[in-house]
């Protein structure tokens, strides 16, 4: 694996749902220790992309290559290996509601990786560390707030030890004042060197962090660059129109 | 095979007649069952204390114990304090009280789910409570347990079967009777079973056409099963 | 009524004896219910067509039939032709089991179905093969919102076991019956056997009720 083979790469990738075309050929590729970060209007196919990626939902057209290797959706064991090193973190958070913290973080090592408990349960401890979240590991989600929730399930990722990490609009579930909390999370995934593919509408906190910004719009990437220039000196006049809008709309908040 | 052939004629009489029997045993029963459900879930929820205390008396005894112990109760226990049954009738009250207490269970939650704000209201237009209960609450209320109440006309059905414990020949009875003569129980049985399959079937059908025949758009309905 | 007193003391170890029958019968027919039940919903929930139609037909057949009528169909017709011999005691738990099943697997797969599809999202998104997570995520959660609908069955159940008598099984109603037989005392006798009914459908509700308690997520509610 050289510096070149970029960790994930995704080529041509078409769904369709009944009439409606959803993602309409998306090609992206991702070099280990990078980060970028899709934006666009609701519904443009963002969140439909970064399933197909891991399978959740099936392709009609395109391919999925981890470190250059075609990853072929109907291989059951080859498919879950892939997703034991994809990380995948929801915008509701979906942890596993009848087991506690400690154990939602637990149970990937225990059940998939086949880790003995005691490993596991280290290696659990030391990711709820990393999210700050050690103290509260007994607790059950109903216990938690939001923001706990969605760093529990960053952790429950983690602690897989993925190579590269999908996040599907990590905030939008959450209050206001939590959202500092699990951006300060990611920040610290992104110096600590992970492959991120990042949806948001937190367009100030994608600037600070990516090398590279998408633009995707009715199921395409209608341009990409970095977010200097995406943001504020687009090409396309549609990417333009969008990213003045959302400008407005957080140099009133941030 | 011409023997089998031969046989359902002197099979499919009997086992009809034993049919007719479980009509005559269900619909009654059905019938009494579903009023005195109606009354006790009204006095449950509406009703003088008192009145509810023996409500709920009534419903705890004839839910708790077993069927088949209630119509030994009327058929054999009350012969020794001087009152006696013909199985029949006997069949007919122990099924009518029994289900009885479960309709009044489902009308009760049913009463139970509507919203204060319409009694409330009927109260503001000048219904008197008795007036309000029955046109403007129990309307409401017997949509929302029709599901319950006729998943108790199914089990009615099915319970049937019991009374020929008190030697009234329905359907299994004849059936028994039939099995027992002829030594073919596999045969009969499945007979009777398929029977009692097409019953159930047709009745479980009729519900489901009910239900959306009087239901109106927008208006929940807890989902039993 | 004296008269009936004295009878009910000294036949009362002998009906209550009939306690650990049904009791029996009950437990069996309800853990067998459970365990087929658990297949059944979950092959219902997640199999392909011909799967779902086939768990359909089997809930159809044996929530359409009466018991005592499967119980003769069991006993008299299917056993004495396949010439199995087996005790009536037997046949009532394997009779009542299966018709738990039938009706459990309805309980559970309404429990499968009122789960977040969130949840076998993210069980899948960690690299978990559907098994395990149908295992491990989804029914560990439908078994726990099943409790209450259980301590239905376990009601439901506890009424048909008197039925088991048709087949001569020893349990409460059998004896009851024995003992008023020979006492005359139809009717006292009667009442004690539905209060022995009464007392442990009771026993077992609360039962039920601990069991939910214990194993309640806590803060869960749905």
């Amino acid at each position: 694996m050289t510096n070149q083979t970029p960790v994930l790469r995704i080529r041509n990738i078409k769904k369709r749902y009944g009439d409606n075309e959803v993602l309409n050929g998306v090609s992206l590729e991702l070099n280990r220790g990078a980060i970028k970060v899709i934006i666009g209007p609701s519904g443009g196919g963002k969140s439909t992309l970064l399933h197909c990626i891991n399978f959740l939902v099936g392709l009609d057209e395109g391919q999925v290559y981890l470190n250059g290797t075609e990853i072929i959706e109907g291989r059951k064991r080859e498919l879950t290996a892939y997703r034991q090193k994809v990380g995948m973190i929801f915008q509701d958070f979906n942890l596993f509601d009848h087991l506690n913290a400690l154990h939602n973080v637990m149970i990937g090592p225990v059940r998939v990786k086949k880790l003995p408990k005691s490993e596991a349960r280290e290696k659990a401890i030391a990711e709820l560390e990393r999210v700050g979240l050690k103290d509260h590991m007994m607790k059950y989600p109903a216990q938690l707030s939001g923001g706990q929730k969605q760093r529990v399930s960053i952790a429950r990722a983690l602690a897989m030890d993925p190579e590269v990490m999908l996040l599907d609009e990590p905030t939008s579930a959450l209050d206001p004042e939590l959202i500092g909390e699990v951006h300060e999370v990611i920040r610290g995934l992104a110096s600590g060197g992970m492959t991120m593919l990042l949806v948001t509408h937190e367009v100030g906190f994608a600037s600070s962090l990516a090398n590279e910004i998408f633009f995707m719009e009715e199921g395409k990437i209608v341009e990409q660059g970095p977010p200097q220039k995406i943001l504020f000196n687009a090409e396309c006049l549609r990417t333009r129109e969008f990213c003045s809008k959302i400008s407005r709309l957080h140099n009133n908040s941030s | 095979m011409d023997e089998l052939l031969f046989l359902r004629q002197e099979v499919a009489p009997e086992l009809l007649a034993g049919v007719w029997m479980s009509i005559k045993l269900i619909v009654p029963s059905a019938i009494f069952g579903f009023f005195i459900g109606i009354v006790s879930g009204v006095i449950r929820v509406y009703g003088h204390p008192v009145l509810k205390r023996l409500a709920g008396l009534y419903v705890l005894f004839f839910r708790g114990f077993p069927l088949l112990v209630q119509l030994y109760l009327w058929y054999f226990g009350l012969p020794r304090i001087g009152i006696y049954l013909s199985p029949f009738a006997a069949a007919v009250i122990g099924f009518s009280l029994c289900s009885g207490a479960y309709h009044s269970e489902y009308i009760r939650g049913a009463l139970l789910s509507i919203k204060k704000g319409q009694l409330l209201a009927a109260y503001s237009l000048g219904f008197s409570k008795i007036r309000a209960i029955f046109s403007i609450l129990l309307p409401q209320a017997m949509r929302r347990a029709l599901p319950g109440n006729g998943n108790e006309f199914i089990y009615l059905i099915k319970y049937s079967s019991l009374a020929y414990m008190v030697t009234c020949i329905e359907l299994t009875g004849k059936g028994s009777i039939l099995a027992n003569f002829y030594f073919k129980y596999l045969e009969i049985f499945s007979i009777v079973g398929a029977i009692y399959l097409v019953m159930v079937s047709m009745a479980t059908w009729g519900l489901n056409y009910l239900e959306d025949r009087i239901a109106i758009p927008g208006f929940g309905r807890p989902k039993y099963n | 009524m004296l008269q009936g007193f004295t009878v009910i003391s000294e036949n009362l170890p002998y009906i209550m004896g009939g306690i650990w029958v049904t009791l029996t019968v009950v437990l069996g027919a309800l853990l067998m219910g459970l365990s087929l039940g658990l297949v059944l919903s979950v092959a219902q929930v997640y199999g392909n067509r011909v799967v779902r139609r086939a768990v359909g037909v089997y809930v159809w057949f044996f929530r359409g039939i009466p018991l005592l009528v499967l119980l003769f169909l069991f006993y008299f017709g299917i056993l004495a032709n396949l010439q199995i011999d087996l005790s009536p005691f037997i046949v009532s738990i394997i009779v009542l089991g299966l018709i738990s099943s039938a009706y459990q697997s309805q309980i559970i797969r309404g429990a499968i179905l009122s789960l977040p599809e969130g949840q076998l999202k993210a069980a899948r998104s960690i690299g978990m093969s559907d098994a395990k997570a149908i295992v491990f995520v989804i029914l560990p959660q439908a078994i726990r919102l099943s409790i209450p609908a259980w301590t239905n069955e376990y009601t439901i159940i506890l009424k048909d076991s008197a039925v088991t008598y048709a087949l001569g099984v020893t349990e409460i109603l059998a004896r009851s019956r024995h003992v008023a037989e020979r006492t005359y005392q139809h009717f006292w006798i009667y009442i004690l056997a539905g209060f022995i009914f009464l007392l442990l459908t009771y026993m077992g509700t609360k039962l039920f009720q601990i069991l939910e308690e214990k194993v309640r997520t806590p803060g869960y509610t749905q």
